[in-house]
């Protein structure tokens, strides 16, 4: 099915209405679902797979913080969906890079970390360079990073594989996220870096590059998006929730 | 987007030209007093589509003697080709219904890239007339439906098949042959978003002016069919081998007749979801109106300019048509203003500066307000190049580094508006608004009568900046080194009202001075200033919570696209009378 830019904001933003996300967090999420999709970066997919918990976070705990000095931060989100919490850890990150110049923040217990990418890209356009770390899965584990430099519009992206029988697991970076932010140093990073250190347990690495991220976004503002029809559904299923029954009493307070 | 430092000077810093404080502008009653004006979007796009000649043409014309079928224009800017696409289908009288619940219209129609093909046709057949339960693709910009003014069609139709000019003073009660109902632009139902149009289309990337296209585009197709089945009637009621008594519509009166419009509550959380926007259309029409101020020569051709300006806003408020009780007596006041400025300054006078204080003390909201909309008639040099810069992003960042006692700080200046409502008063929260499942169409409900008051849409921003403030300063006694990002943090509630008065305070305007919860609230108000923006007349509220407008009327016809263009279709008056003026 195809749909704008715009209407998938609006319904996404009505679905975490719905689901019990503050407002200022349905914003967030809406925007970081849309921009991974519009910079070609399966945002729909990973939205399908957080789906069968999006009613979860509301039972959760808040975000807390466990440790802060001035340039470093580590937070608990207590299994929250990233949608609901990363762009507020990005912030801490944000200002304590520019009160130091450079400032590291891990986030634990975090799902859904690839959205990230949007408050990462946010820091970005800000002036402030970001590096993102996370691995995701347990059997099979891939592993991401994603970089920003200081005044560009758009990160690195890069993925692998990592065959588990060969890799010794640090149980630490389960659903954890370390970021990296410095006003100073323009950060880069590197899986193949990896790679070329003879690893053999990477199977596969997949780069996208910030060229080409602008050059997907290009094509989503010409032709819009492809959503799967049982997805658009599913989202404005839920986003009924925030609508309110109709009746005469309630068609006057239309002007009727 | 970004201002040119010509501009961003005048606007603030040691230079800044003398703009009206937000505490005046932004008042929710002067809004609502706020008239059309040499940079609304329709001026803007008119001349646009006069000074670069636009060449529109009909590429199918295909409606039956009765006036129903498919049209397509093909129009042809110095940039690129576009085609216009309207659907006329019979609508039974009882089936219509202007509301946003209504599922049929007499006309459908779309604005597309590009030349149609059949196959596209057919596409945009199946869909187009369903409007809201339809689906296009992002070839489509616009999207609208419009229905019949029965009264005024059907006399028309009747009046040019007997070789007769339909009378002026009926078509001053009802300025138009048609009504639009809902112009959909910017990304809704699959259509090209608003960043498509604005980057890749020179012609429309100022706001609404492809939707404004679509409204004046239905004008002269209205102008056309009326045409058109009054020539086939007066055919088939000629007598064999008698001449048809048909006569074509009087340019005159033809100018005369614009489009109606219909506008309820959807427009107003617009205002308070876009305040970005806002503050930029507001900023450009305030520095026009201080470049004039401060710049404005005047002189004897400005005044007796200015003096003729009073009298036809005189005479057009004059034959503004509304059974509105508050909106004949606002007419009313206005022309008492227009009549009392136009005494006092008849023997000329020197500046701008003494006129706008002396209306101020003298005159009603709405007769302040239309001596601002004159001025800005009066220097087209001062005020055109404006028109390119009411664009703006809207993203708005957070800014973790405030502390949170400038934050408060930011609150106390900018927000004092919403400080000072009582919120221990039951009366100041006594609506909420809510989409509802017709439709998701806007409405406004009673807090302690109706359902649904914990779903509603976050539109109390006054409020939501009292418990902002409370909440901020209990949390810097116990935090007095926290930055806004801590706050926050530990806040994740108020992360949305956070962001907003952070981006606000650095706007000039843009918050609107209101408690949208009040039991007082006149949400016409801001339906009214959007469409002032927009560049309607004739307002004629229906209750206060919609409003009857006119669009376009006054405005040139297409065949009169190339040829001498003044622009100078502000208030126009019905034509009999400004031939004698």
């Amino acid at each position: 099915m195809h749909v704008s830019m715009v209407e998938l904001k609006a319904a996404l933003r009505r679905c975490f209405e719905a689901t019990g996300y503050f407002v200022g967090h349905y914003e967030d999420a809406a925007e970081m679902i849309l921009w991974l999709e519009k910079h070609g970066l399966a945002g729909l997919a990973e939205f399908n797979n957080s789906l069968p918990y999006i009613n979860q976070d509301q039972d959760k705990q808040q975000s807390t913080i466990v440790y802060e000095d001035s340039s470093a931060i580590v937070i608990d989100s207590h299994h929250r969906s990233s949608l609901n919490c990363i762009a507020a850890a990005l912030d801490m990150a944000y200002y304590k890079s520019v009160q130091n110049g450079i400032a590291t923040a891990t986030i634990r217990n975090c799902h859904n970390r690839m959205f990230v990418l949007k408050a990462l890209t946010d820091c970005g356009r800000r002036g402030v360079s970001v590096v993102a770390y996370w691995q995701n899965g347990s059997q099979v584990i891939t592993e991401h990073t994603a970089a920003i430099k200081a005044g560009h519009r758009y990160p690195n992206y890069q993925q692998s594989v990592i065959d588990t029988d060969n890799f010794q697991e640090d149980t630490d970076q389960e659903q954890s996220l370390t970021i990296i932010c410095s006003t100073r140093v323009d950060l880069t990073s590197s899986l193949k870096a990896r790679t070329a250190s003879g690893i053999k347990n990477i199977q596969k690495v997949t780069h996208i590059s910030s060229e080409q991220i602008a050059e997907n976004k290009m094509q989503t503002v010409e032709f819009g998006i492809e959503i799967p029809q049982p997805l658009w559904d599913s989202i404005n299923q839920i986003g009924e929730g925030v609508l309110v029954e109709s009746s005469e009493q309630s068609r006057k307070g239309a002007g009727a | 987007m970004i201002l040119p430092a010509a501009i961003s000077s005048a606007l603030k810093g040691e230079k800044s030209l003398p703009l009206r404080p937000v505490q005046q502008v932004m008042q929710i009653e002067r809004l609502g007093a706020m008239h059309q004006s040499r940079l609304s979007f329709m001026r803007s796009l008119v001349r646009r589509i006069m000074r670069e000649r636009w060449q529109i043409t009909l590429h199918k014309f295909e409606l039956d003697n009765d006036g129903y079928g498919t049209v397509i224009y093909q129009v042809q800017t110095a940039n690129h080709l576009y085609s216009f696409v309207l659907f006329s289908n019979y609508l039974a009288p009882e089936d219509r219904n202007d509301r946003v619940i209504a599922s049929q219209w007499d006309l459908t129609m779309a604005l597309v890239d590009g030349e149609v093909s059949d196959e596209y046709l057919e596409s945009l057949r199946n869909n187009v007339p369903k409007q809201e339960a339809g689906r296009v693709d992002a070839r489509v910009f616009v999207l609208s439906r419009a229905n019949r003014s029965a009264r005024n069609f059907d006399y028309m139709v009747d009046a040019l098949a007997r070789g007769e000019q339909p009378s002026v003073e009926k078509i001053s009660q009802v300025g138009y042959l048609y009504r639009t109902t809902a112009v959909y632009g910017s990304g809704k139902l699959g259509m090209a978003d608003w960043e498509k149009v604005n980057t890749h289309f020179k012609d429309f990337d100022r706001p609404f002016s492809a939707e404004m296209f679509v409204c004046l585009m239905l004008r002269n197709f209205s102008l056309l069919q009326v045409e058109h089945i009054a020539k086939h009637r007066a055919e088939f009621n000629a007598g064999e081998g008698e001449k048809s008594c048909y006569q074509p519509m009087d340019l005159a009166i033809k100018r005369f007749i614009g489009i109606g419009n219909s506008t309820g509550l959807g427009m107003a959380p617009y205002l308070i979801n876009h305040p970005q926007l806002i503050n930029r259309w507001v900023e450009m029409r305030e520095l026009a109106l201080a470049r004039i101020r401060v710049l404005g020569e005047v002189n004897g051709a400005i005044v007796e300019q200015f003096l003729l300006l009073l009298k036809r806003a005189a005479t057009y408020t004059e034959q503004t048509v509304t059974e509105d009780q508050q909106q004949t007596e606002n007419n009313q006041a206005m022309r008492e203003d227009l009549q009392k400025l136009a005494s006092h300054y008849q023997q000329g006078f020197s500046s701008w500066q003494a006129v706008l204080e002396w209306s101020e003390q003298h005159c009603s909201l709405q007769g302040q307000e239309m001596l601002v909309s004159i001025l800005l008639e009066l220097y087209p040099a001062l005020v055109e190049d404006l028109e390119d810069h009411l664009v703006v992003d809207e993203s708005m960042d957070i800014e973790p580094l405030m502390p949170l006692a400038e934050f408060l700080k930011q609150i106390e200046k900018h927000y004092q508006w919403a400080l000072d409502v009582d919120f221990e008063e039951p009366d100041s929260r006594a609506y909420f608004w809510y989409r509802s499942e017709e439709k998701m169409e806007p409405r406004l409900g009673k807090t302690n009568e109706e359902p649904g008051a914990e779903r509603q849409m976050p539109l109390g921003i006054a409020f939501a900046v009292r418990q902002c403030y409370d909440l901020a300063k209990a949390h810097l006694t116990e935090h007095t080194t926290h930055s806004c990002a801590h706050f926050v943090q530990l806040n994740p509630h108020l992360r949305s009202s956070v962001r907003r008065i952070q981006n606000m305070s650095q706007c000039l305007y843009g918050e609107i001075h209101v408690n949208l919860l009040d039991k007082e609230v006149l949400p016409m108000h801001l339906l009214r200033c959007k469409l002032a923006f927009f560049g309607v007349g004739k307002f004629d509220p229906k209750s206060k919570l919609w409003v009857r407008n006119t669009m376009f009327q006054g405005a040139p016809l297409l065949e009169e696209i190339g040829q001498p263009f003044s622009d100078d279709w502000f208030m126009p008056l019905a034509p009999s009378v400004q031939a004698e003026g």
